[in-house]
């Protein structure tokens, strides 16, 4: 009986990692790809001889090298890790002091505004973007990446303010009238009782801030014109792709070396967001 | 002597400095106050970066294309005569429901199995599933691009080895559709995943244990616990998850720019063509413009969806 | 002080237009414009070492000008030029001189000054802009955009010579010789579409196809446009009726149904970039581009590039028409320094500058003006010696955008929506009947004709 558990488990398991390694593979071959794109040759990307999956003709780390030294790549990395980090700290700031709010006072209009907030996520940012042109253009923040401070806190808010929401609505109440007796007022209240609790949905929050902010294509692309102030995606795209002149390596490379940031502080991360979600189901 | 006077004064600044604090600290405990001044930034975000330019693009939606006279809803009216317009709307509509579909069921599929393995190997998988959520959307399709490209094409590659023919990937409407939705469903499974496991972790294990000690099978597990405890989770990411998919413009611009004939083609990457590209900028808010109405009925209904549940 | 400047930048046309000041290199009175400053949006070469020498041009006349220059170097891709030109004509402020890839200009007319003291001044001095230029650029008897030599280039073959000597037996190298003086008129007249279609369908059978996109890239209009043209087929003529389901408009299509059948099926999904990767990776034996093919060619297949031949395009009944995508300057009303910034642009239409910047793009810039097509260069690149020779054109090729001859507005709307790739793939790639696909386009323009 306990044998054939376990030989059941064990077949249970060898059908999920076949299953797991099915979407590794379609999960990871683009970058794959991508990855074996910029250690080619030039001659041997647009080569049709061989094995597109191996490297046959001696790996090269010139499109590497050629980024950091023949293109603006640091500025943009510079630029990105700025902004990313302003525009993460801006929309949780308002989103935690907006959710708290919609879900604990219970003011009038709470409720409309909660839709409100929901109902602004369906305004998409190819609506927004033209009329944002005359927005940056009388704030002078044309061609200047602090415009993307304004702009990149609209797609994220939205969502940020409603994952907390949910967050702060799953605390008991009676934790928070108890501190209200003790004489505590609502600023203290958050950041002493509500913050701590919330710290799976403030790690989720602030990782959908950063992805959506590191990501940004559409509005760095209409708003930026100058290598000074350009950011990662929109820089690498138009450092290497030249009229019809597209450097496959250099761009490849310059893909995967943008990815890397978020992708590390996700492997770091979603350890502490999982173990914070298992722990406070625990605890509560 | 003045420092005599300095002290006294410093104190008595203090003392009223402390007492504003408190005043204000006082005030952050009644309940309209603090609500109002928590909720400032959020109303000063919406209305300045969202309501308004949402209002404005409403106006220049109905002006004619030079922007000189006011015509009303002319410019809707054309639209809804073009062709381009009504296969715009169908192929949105497909693009946005398999897509949404394909990335709900994989992303569901990968957390159970997930979910099934030992917590120690977990975490891997888990991190490394979560890769193309991760990675910049313009820049991965970018290398997706690279992959369909007809002449050096890894997957037709593949195709030919295997002695089948190769394909026209961006080139056949069928295909085209199938490749950007092919691109979308590689992007959003690990978001839907992250979202189920977590929902996943809060069911509580005893529910399992007791099902199957009264002998409920997986499936039924899965039929009479899972899906039950998920299905708020389920409801709130497709929901974002539609909204997304459905105003998305970075796949289709990066991939077929539209073509081939217009067939992949969303209200973004449209709107895009009319009014950047050929300089009809009204016409191309009035495109953006009919996105909001259809997202906000069918937000209406997957709303009142979790509504209903979480009461 | 603004005044000022602006009378004597009149004072120097008058000069110019004189002719007392031709003579001079850089003839400039030099105003004193303490602190004015220029900002200017050009377009990103991809010719490498292009943008610093028109850098290097700017600066240096800034120098002797007083003005202090700031200059952002915008890509084209992804439609960044035309998104930039969109938003600064929304937002009221950005760049003071703007480059506009073709209809760009002509699209934000209204927000334009416009530029009749610099082009009338340069017309007298090297005579007129080309008649493509001319149509492009003036408007209602107004300059509205300059040309501008930077990034213009035409669309002549670019033949694998060796492929198509020894596959389909005919030699363009023959035909196109590196002198014009020794070309054969029986042998020229002789290359039409039928032609084409005959070697297509040989280097095809020999696994070298050709390959021209049909797409909604300006790649397609560039190569469509010259062929419906030289059918004989008009879309929309000056006046605004809609011509375009003809005779010669089916002709055209039925000569593009079987013509299709030799070239690679993603055509229908390239763009700008595919047919380069396509002659560069040594499958494809002939495409319709800029040198720019050429130019990587060079790079990464030595070989390739040695056996390109760029020359003109195949005749029809009504003629020899190449594609051709030119690039404009324009200032915007709204700009701080309008003199300055005519001043700038008068001293870059100067043929020592010009003759600098043809040079530093290795002959991929094609002038505007007829009396610099004399540039060297073309003459000079190699491999092959003389490959690239007739990419000015030299013989009886006229150059068109596609949707000429409509009014600007409404052609630049038949360029930029590619109702005319989609029409052509409605037949060739959907199988649709031609006269339908004729109908459809003539419904689609229809549309375009709104205010």
């Amino acid at each position: 009986m306990i044998r054939s558990i376990k030989t059941r488990r064990q077949a249970v398991l060898v059908v999920c990692y076949g299953v797991i390694a099915v979407f590794m593979v379609f999960f990871l071959f683009p970058p794959y790809w991508m990855a074996l794109t910029s250690f080619k040759t030039n001659q041997e990307i647009e080569s049709l001889k061989g094995i597109p999956f191996l490297i046959q003709q001696g790996a090269t780390l010139k499109h590497y090298q050629d980024l950091f030294t023949k293109t603006d790549f640091l500025i943009y990395l510079k630029n990105t890790a700025i902004i990313t980090t302003l525009v993460t700290i801006l929309s949780l700031v308002i989103s935690v002091l907006a959710a708290y709010s919609l879900s604990r006072l219970g003011f009038i209009g709470a409720g409309i505004l909660g839709t409100g907030v929901f109902l602004t996520y369906l305004v998409p940012d190819t609506l927004l973007f033209i009329p944002f042109f005359k927005i940056i253009g009388w704030l002078g923040l044309l061609n200047s990446k602090w415009s993307l401070l304004l702009v990149f806190p609209t797609a994220i808010v939205p969502f940020c303010t409603w994952i907390l929401i949910g967050y702060f609505a799953s605390i008991p109440r009676e934790l928070d009238e108890a501190a209200l007796v003790d004489g505590a007022n609502h600023l203290q209240m958050l950041l002493r009782i509500f913050l701590p609790v919330a710290v799976p949905g403030l790690v989720a929050a602030t990782m959908f801030a950063f992805t959506i902010s590191w990501a940004g294509f559409l509005y760095p692309m209409a708003f930026i014109f100058s290598n000074e102030e350009q950011l990662l995606t929109v820089g690498t795209v138009t450092t290497l792709i030249k009229g019809d002149v597209y450097h496959w390596g250099g761009l490849m490379a310059g893909a995967l070396l943008a990815c890397l940031p978020p992708v590390l502080l996700y492997a770091f991360l979603m350890d502490y967001y999982i173990s914070g979600l298992t722990s406070g189901s625990t605890k509560a | 002597m003045t420092a005599l006077r300095q002290e006294p004064l410093a104190e008595e600044w203090a003392r009223q400095r402390a007492r504003r604090r408190s005043s204000v600290l006082a005030r952050l405990r009644s309940k309209p106050v603090a609500a109002f001044l928590m909720c400032l930034p959020l109303l000063v975000l919406i209305v300045g970066l969202i309501i308004y330019p949402f209002f404005y693009s409403i106006y220049l939606a109905m002006l004619n294309k030079r922007e000189t006279q006011v015509v009303w809803l002319d410019n809707f009216r054309f639209l809804f005569t073009m062709d381009t317009f009504w296969l715009v709307v169908r192929t949105s509509f497909l693009f946005t429901f398999t897509a949404v579909f394909f990335k709900a069921l994989l992303g569901f599929i990968l957390a159970l199995v997930i979910n099934t393995l030992p917590t120690r190997g977990q975490r891997v998988w888990r991190g490394v599933s979560l890769v193309p959520w991760v990675m910049p959307l313009a820049l991965s399709t970018l290398g997706w691009w690279w992959i369909f490209e007809p002449t050096h094409s890894a997957l037709n590659w593949i195709l030919v080895e295997l002695g089948f023919a190769p394909k026209s990937w961006l080139a056949d409407p069928f295909w085209a559709r199938f490749s950007i939705i092919l691109v979308n469903v590689w992007y959003g499974t690990p978001f839907f995943m992250i979202m189920y496991l977590a929902g996943l972790k809060s069911i509580p294990l005893e529910l399992f244990d007791s099902a199957s000690i009264d002998g409920a099978g997986p499936f039924q597990q899965l039929r009479f616990i899972t899906l039950p405890m998920l299905k708020n989770i389920i409801a709130i990411t497709m929901l974002f998850s539609t909204i997304v998919t459905f105003a998305n413009f970075d796949i289709v611009r990066v991939l077929t720019r539209g073509g081939p004939r217009n067939e992949t083609h969303l209200f973004g990457t449209f709107s895009f063509r009319l009014g950047i590209e050929s300089g009809d900028v009204p016409l191309g808010a009035a495109v953006a413009l009919v996105m909001f109405p259809i997202l906000a009925v069918s937000a209406f209904f997957i709303l009142r969806g979790v509504r209903r549940s979480v009461v | 002080m603004k005044k000022q400047a602006l009378a004597d930048r009149r004072e120097f046309l008058k000069t110019v237009a004189g002719g007392v000041a031709a003579a001079s290199v850089v003839g400039f009175p030099h105003v004193s414009r303490a602190q004015t400053k220029l900002v200017l949006g050009l377009w990103d070469h991809w010719v490498p070492g292009e943008n610093a020498v028109l850098k290097e041009i700017i600066e240096a006349w800034g120098k002797a000008n007083k003005v202090e220059i700031t200059i952002d170097f915008i890509t084209s891709i992804g439609e960044k030029l035309q998104a930039t030109a969109a938003a600064e004509s929304r937002a009221g402020t950005g760049h003071d001189i703007m480059a506009f890839v073709t209809w760009d200009g002509t699209k934000y007319k209204d927000k334009l000054e416009p530029m009749n003291d610099v082009a009338d001044a340069l017309i007298k001095k090297y005579g007129p802009y080309n008649e493509n230029a001319t149509y492009l650029n003036f408007q209602d008897g107004k300059w509205v955009t300059l040309p501008s030599p930077i990034g213009s280039h035409t669309y002549p073959l670019e033949t694998r010579m060796d492929l198509w000597k020894k596959h389909a037996g005919i030699d363009v190298q023959d035909i196109f010789p590196a002198d014009v003086k020794k070309r054969d008129k029986r042998k020229v007249d002789a290359w039409d579409w039928k032609m084409f279609l005959a070697g297509a369908k040989k280097v095809h059978a020999a696994g070298f196809p050709a390959g021209m996109s049909i797409a909604e890239n300006t790649d397609s209009n560039d190569w469509l446009g010259p062929l419906f043209a030289s059918y004989g087929s008009t879309f929309v003529t000056p006046k605004g009726d809609i011509t375009i389901e003809s005779n010669a408009t089916l002709e055209a299509l039925e000569y593009l149904k079987e013509l299709t059948k030799y070239l690679p099926p993603d055509i229908y999904a390239w763009d700008d970039g595919s047919n380069n990767r396509w002659l560069i990776s040594g499958k494809g034996s002939a495409v319709i581009n800029p040198p720019s093919a050429w130019t990587v060619a060079k790079r990464d297949q030595p070989a390739v590039a040695a056996q390109v031949w760029h020359h003109d395009a195949p005749r029809g009944a009504k003629g020899r028409w190449r594609g051709s995508l030119p690039f404009t300057w324009g200032v915007w009303k709204f700009a701080k320094n309008k003199s300055a910034a005519k001043d700038l642009l008068l001293h870059l239409g100067q043929k020592e500058q010009q003759w600098k910047l043809i040079t530093a793009s290795q002959g991929y810039d094609m002038p505007q003006q007829n009396s610099f097509l004399d540039h060297p260069i073309w003459q000079e690149i190699e491999p092959p010696k003389g490959g690239q020779y007739n990419y000015p054109i030299r013989g009886d090729e006229k150059l068109i955008v596609c949707g000429y001859p409509a009014k600007q507005d409404l052609a630049a709307q038949i360029y930029t929506r590619y109702p005319i790739p989609h029409m052509v793939s409605r037949v060739t790639q959907k199988g649709e009947n031609p006269k339908e696909a004729m109908k459809w386009a003539a419904k689609e323009i229809a549309t375009y004709m709104r205010g």
